[in-house]
């Protein structure tokens, strides 16, 4: 099996998949192109044909014909010396519960009607009326004193702008009542509907150049905003008659269509996910020179440009479109795209009956319904997308409602794991400081009661195992007294040492002085653990008995100060004595000198795992033990060995 | 040499220990001093011992075979409120001292004490001189702390009511904690030395829990009886 088969077969397999989806769509498509031919049939109105007026006399570049509406003049360009259509019609005043009208159901570009040679109607006058792209109809009242018994004359002369060609549909006059109605129709089709959408247009430009502002991560919603806007504005902006007092309005007007038309097709582009390809800025051009034409050159030159680069590119758009939307229903099957690329079918099939009707294809006939179609679209997108958006929130709601359930857990999880945490830390705690208390203990209270179990066994009485028993009930006492919280004032330790030191000097007749330098005496130490405390005290302990047995001291003093250091205060807690000094006893006895040397190591060592400095400095006429506190006690007994 | 009182008459103190060796040690330390001497072995001859007259000083220990001391020494509070009452301890621990300290006890003596300083505290103790450990005062200090702190749930230990305490008091409780003397507390608080142990005392009778159903709440708070 060679990876070209592979391939091969796998491309076999996206290409039926391909045909079977593009398939049904083409049909679907076919349909509506069909539906919407009909439709365009159907909505064509009916007028009141009883008093139609076709026949007419036209008098055209000084030549006169008869011509039957509906009739094309030629394309022209000067606004002097129109076609003058000139016809007759009976008057019957029985017929007439009100005044009569006339009614003129399309023509192009303007029209001045007059009856027996009075100007009844001039349609540049209406503003609506003036656009080519809509189909305004006109209808004016005839006042009865023009009106004659009989026959009556009409005239009318079309007022043609070029480049397309002056159309004018039959007119209609009779009855005010009878023919009111079918003017009534066409205006709500092509003047209030139009007007309707722009309406919504409008407002749906805001609503999504809002989100776009809000969201300039999403462009999609920004194309689409400017492309209902210049829409909105093509709508509501009135255009100019020739000779128009602002003909660069014109050109924005005129460029309008085929710039809107690029913007939906990057909307399009946009909105299906494609990357917006590099010379996709090229769809812009037309509608760009279109404007640059019509702000530097006076017209009809313009129109021109816009009928033939304009028009196509609307059409052009419109093909893109709908190639981009059928891509997009092929690979995403989406009720979005679908109703998008219907909407985009319906539109393209409309500019053809455009374009068919401009090129008199369809004869007799010039309703133009690409704009009221391209109106409707647009609006529909819109909706599509505020659905879509709704949608979205709704979605950002339950994804919140998720988020704060799943925090929720998180954070019971969370909690229970703390718990289990600190249940752990504080059994953890409990270990350590089980272990310190042990090994308080085994040094000090265990070594005194075997000492004690091996005196009585030699059979030893008296002072030997009453001074090891009273050792191991002090010790056991000072284990028990720094267990207790201090809360860091390490004074409170120091007061009931005092005591003890006392009651234990007193039989020997050693008088202890108590010096405290301030009444406050030594700095707080929130970090004082109890560990600490037994090491000081027993550095403390240590340097009073070396006095007692080894120094043979008759005064002890304690003194505690505070000092200021480099990075705060500091305390101080010196012994002196008045001893012969262990250096003597290092020389003198023997026995004790190793006693002495160890008591001396130890203390050391206390020192250093509390971060206290000792100093010791001894001579004959004394000892004196100074041991200065750190300003922050160590966390951990590292220095423990 | 025999300690007379004010009256001119022995000093008689009851002795309740159960440990028979240390009765011996401390009877023979107050004797020698020259005190009258009952000894007491359990709560029921202790309350026999009573029932014939009272004594000028009952040294008791707390654990006794049949009964807590903390009962005996707030019967004798109540019977004879003349009678000085210290409590032999072991080790000097807050939590039995304290405990006794509120049914209307005065201190405590530690078993293994030198015989002269037995002498002196009980000799101190009948002068009027309510003696306080630098652990006691230490206790009751970090317990006004925690009040005056507002901690939510109850310090461990014995209930302990320090409410009543001045903030004078609290200074010499603090003095004594911190191991100063009485002169020295006096110099840094202003006072005379002479007025130190009055307060002291007045510092032991405002931790008194007075009356016979406040004893007996704070002896069932504290699990001393079996309701």
């Amino acid at each position: 099996m060679s990876e070209i088969a592979a391939k091969a077969v796998v491309t076999r397999a996206r290409r039926r998949l391909w045909r079977s989806r593009i398939l049904p769509y083409l049909l679907l498509q076919a349909l509506i192109v069909t539906a919407t031919i009909l439709g365009l049939q159907l909505l064509h109105p009916n007028d009141p044909e009883d008093f139609a007026v076709s026949a007419f006399t036209l008098r055209e570049d000084g030549t006169t014909r008869p011509v039957t509406l509906p009739h094309f003049t030629a394309s022209r360009y000067s606004l002097a010396d129109p076609p003058l259509y000139t016809s007759a019609f009976t008057f019957r005043p029985a017929d007439a519960g009100s005044g009569w009208s006339v009614y003129l159901p399309r023509f192009s570009n303007a029209v001045e009607v007059a009856i027996n040679d009075v100007i009844v109607l001039d349609s540049r006058r209406d503003a609506v009326a003036n656009r080519p792209d809509r189909n305004t109809p006109e209808i004016a009242t005839i006042p009865s004193s023009l009106l004659h018994d009989g026959a009556n004359r009409i005239t009318v002369r079309l007022l043609v702008w070029g480049p397309l060609k002056g159309f004018l549909d039959t007119i209609y006059i009779g009855p005010d009542e009878a023919v009111r109605p079918a003017y009534e129709t066409r205006t709500l089709l092509f003047v209030t509907l139009p007007v309707v959408f722009s309406a919504w247009q409008s407002l749906l430009a805001v609503i999504l150049a809002i989100m776009w502002l809000m969201r300039r991560r999403e462009p999609v919603y920004g194309v689409l905003a400017l492309g209902m806007l210049v829409g909105a504005v093509q709508a509501f902006v009135p255009p100019p008659i020739p000779p128009a007092p602002y003909p660069r309005l014109a050109a924005i007007l005129l460029a309008s269509a085929p710039i809107e038309s690029a913007l939906v097709v990057a909307f399009a582009v946009l909105f299906f996910g494609w990357r917006w390809p590099r010379y996709g800025l090229l769809l812009f051009v037309p509608g760009f020179a279109i404007l640059l034409v019509g702000l530097l050159a006076s017209q009809p030159i313009p129109r021109i440009i816009f009928l033939f680069l304009g028009v196509p590119t609307v059409g052009i758009c419109l093909m893109l479109l709908a190639v981009i939307v059928t891509r997009a229903v092929i690979k995403r099957q989406d009720a979005a795209s679908f109703t998008f690329g219907c909407a985009v079918t319906i539109v393209l099939v409309c500019w053809f009956h455009d374009m068919f009707s401009v090129f008199e294809i369809i004869p007799e006939e010039r309703i133009f319904v690409t704009r009221l179609s391209y109106s409707a679209m647009l609006v529909a997108i819109g909706a599509g997308l505020t659905w879509r958006f709704a949608r979205a929130l709704n979605q950002v709601d339950s994804f919140a409602g998720q988020l704060v359930a799943r925090v929720r857990e998180a954070e019971e999880r969370l909690t229970a794991s703390f718990a289990r945490e600190e249940a752990r830390a504080r059994a953890a705690a409990l270990a350590n400081e089980r272990t310190r208390l042990m090994r308080d203990l085994h040094d000090g209270l265990g070594g005194q009661l075997v000492s004690i179990v091996a005196l009585s066994e030699r059979g030893h009485e008296g002072a030997t195992i009453t001074d090891a028993a009273r050792a191991a009930l002090k010790d056991l006492r000072l284990v028990i007294d720094s267990m207790d919280d201090i809360g860091g004032d390490l004074m409170l330790a120091l007061g009931s040492w005092r005591e003890r030191a006392t009651a234990q000097l007193r039989p020997h007749d050693i008088a202890l002085d108590w010096r405290v330098a301030t009444p406050q005496g030594l700095p707080l130490h929130p970090e004082l653990r109890p560990w600490h405390v037994i090491q000081i005290v027993r550095i403390l302990d240590e340097a009073v008995t070396n006095a007692v047995k080894h120094a043979e001291a008759r005064h002890i003093a304690v003194s505690i100060e505070t000092l200021d250091g480099a990075h705060g205060p500091y305390g101080v807690i010196s012994v002196t004595d008045d001893g012969k000094g262990f250096a003597l006893a290092v020389n003198g006895a023997s026995a004790s000198a190793g006693q002495t040397a160890r008591g001396l190591r130890n203390m050391r060592s206390r020192a250093a795992r509390c971060g206290a400095v000792l100093d010791l400095t001894s001579d004959a006429s004394g000892t004196c033990v100074r041991l200065q506190l750190p300003q922050r006690f160590p966390d951990s007994d590292a220095a423990a060995g | 040499m025999t300690e007379q009182g004010e009256t001119g008459e022995a000093i008689t103190i009851l002795l309740v220990e159960d440990d028979a060796p240390t009765c011996w040690r401390l009877q023979d330390a107050l004797v020698k001093a020259g005190y009258q001497v009952r000894t007491a072995g359990t709560l029921g001859e202790a309350r026999s011992a009573l029932g014939n007259a009272a004594p000028r000083v009952l040294l008791t220990d707390l654990r006794l075979p049949d009964g807590h001391g903390v009962e005996l020494i707030r019967e004798t509070r109540l019977r004879f409120p003349d009678t000085e009452i210290m409590v032999i301890s072991a080790l000097g621990d807050e939590e039995s001292v304290i405990t006794a300290i509120t049914v209307g006890a005065t201190g405590y003596l530690l078993k293994d004490a030198f015989p002269t300083d037995i002498a002196t505290t009980v000799r101190d103790l009948v002068a009027g001189h309510s003696p306080i450990s630098a652990s006691i005062a230490r206790f009751i200090v970090r317990r006004t702390q925690g009040t005056a702190q507002g901690a939510a749930e109850p310090p461990p230990g014995p209930v302990l009511n320090t409410a009543r305490l001045t903030p004078r008091e609290i200074d010499i409780l603090w003095g004594i904690a911190k191991g100063f003397s009485y002169a020295e507390i006096a110099s840094h608080l202003g006072l005379s030395r002479q007025t130190v142990p009055g307060h002291i005392k007045n510092i032991y009778r405002k931790l008194e829990v007075h009356t016979r159903s406040e004893a007996v709440f704070e002896a069932v708070q504290q699990g001393l009886i079996k309701l």
